[in-house]
């Protein structure tokens, strides 16, 4: 009974599968057979340029934080574009128990892939993304406190470090998911959160990259999370069909 | 294509959880500054360990005490901020008749490094005992109690091993 049933399930699922192979072929037939429309679709290429405007407004109001993240992308197929961030900047950091400046560079370079179908002449983006980051920057141990449990002695003041370290690099790896839309004209709105993997580091002694420009604040593991607000201004350069 | 991107958006979302780990709050356990473990010996039989009977230890300059009672182990807080600190050590602390009260005064002479531990605890400080001589100094009584100290460890790194042997 059991080898019946599992016979007739075979032999049902060859017919169902049968009948979509034929219904298939008769559609794309018919779809094939329908006059072509003479009337192309054309698309803009071009490079687009632009800056994070959260870091501009947050260097404005932060006094602890100066920040500049440059963007771009450069379309390189109907939905893929090559895209990268460069940015710069000077953060302290005042944590309970330490209090840091961070200061340095970055480059982040890898590609979005623009998930949106566009109506018409529409030129939006949802796009998912990668990318890999690199960073070059200096840490100033500012300030620390020393964790005694026991309690005794009455608490010590802040351990007034003023410890440089210069020469530190990080590289990290970055999804990226975010959209873009059209405001007017050739400038563009957008908005990309990111989750970030660190790849290597190199550490200071007797201390730690607690932050790091580009990749944000550390966590015990090896994530961390970032977001960007852009505004950028497209440059056409040419027009395909493709 | 919006299954896709949700499902992208839930993962993200959920690994950004997964990945708050408790870094903001220093650990129960996690080795901070350690204190000077000393461990007392009969000096008759000075393989046997001793109990103390009221030990009350007092640093220069502070008004609390830390006691110590039916004890062969105690844990003295080295300072943070200065590479010396002076303890009497009162034996025998309640008894009614003060004149057995026997206190002894020891100096810990040190040198300090402090060491980076995490984000949620700070720095430790570690201390590293001067060579024999200096390192633990008995000042020298009608009646010390304490009648040998013996450094085991110089390097005061953890709470997990005996630093000082005192013989009394």
């Amino acid at each position: 009974m059991k080898l019946m049933l599992k016979y007739s399930f075979s032999i049902l699922f060859t017919l169902v599968s049968l009948v979509n192979y034929a219904q298939d072929s008769s559609v794309s037939e018919k779809a094939n057979s329908k006059p072509k429309d003479t009337l192309k679709k054309t698309q803009r290429y071009g490079l687009r340029v632009g800056a994070d405007i959260s870091k501009l407004a947050r260097s404005i109001y932060d006094k602890d934080y100066k920040g500049l993240e440059l963007v771009a992308d450069y379309r390189l197929t109907k939905k893929m574009y090559l895209a990268g961030e460069l940015g710069n900047e000077n953060k302290t950091t005042d944590d309970d128990r330490v209090n840091f400046t961070t200061k340095g560079t970055y480059f982040k370079v890898g590609f979005d892939s623009n998930f949106y179908e566009n109506w018409l002449d529409m030129e939006n983006m949802v796009h998912l993304g990668l990318r890999y980051g690199v960073s070059s920057f200096s840490q100033e141990l500012n300030s620390y406190k020393i964790y005694d449990t026991s309690g005794y002695f009455p608490p010590v003041p802040d351990v007034a470090a003023g410890t440089k370290y210069d020469g530190l690099t990080a590289q990290w790896a970055e999804v990226v998911a975010g959209m873009k839309a059209k405001l007017f004209n050739n400038v563009y709105a957008g908005f990309s959160v990111r989750l970030n993997y660190l790849v290597s580091e190199k550490k200071p002694d007797n201390f730690d990259n607690l932050y790091i420009p580009g990749f944000n604040r550390t966590y015990d593991g090896k994530f961390g999370v970032g977001w960007n607000y852009t505004i950028t201004y497209f440059i056409p350069i040419y027009k395909s069909t493709k | 294509m919006k299954k896709i991107l949700f499902g992208l958006f839930a993962v993200l979302f959920a690994l950004s959880f997964w990945n708050c780990e408790k870094d903001d709050i220093c650990e129960e356990g996690t080795p901070t500054t350690p204190r000077l473990i000393i461990e007392f010996y009969d000096n008759a039989s000075p393989t046997n360990k001793k109990n103390v009977t009221d030990l009350k230890v007092t640093a220069d300059g502070m008004t609390t005490s830390l006691d110590f009672n039916a004890v062969n182990k105690i844990e003295l807080p080295l300072k943070t901020d200065l590479d010396l600190v002076n303890y009497s050590l009162v034996l025998d602390s309640k008894n009614a008749n003060t004149s057995l009260q026997n206190p002894d005064q020891i100096t810990i002479n040190y040198t300090r490094k402090n060491a980076y531990i995490s984000r949620a605890c700070g720095y430790k400080t570690v201390y590293e005992l001067n060579p024999n001589p200096n390192g633990m100094v008995l000042t020298t009584d009608a009646n010390n109690w304490v009648k040998e100290i013996n450094i085991q460890k110089f390097t005061i790194e953890n709470e997990n091993e005996t630093h000082v042997k005192i013989f009394f």
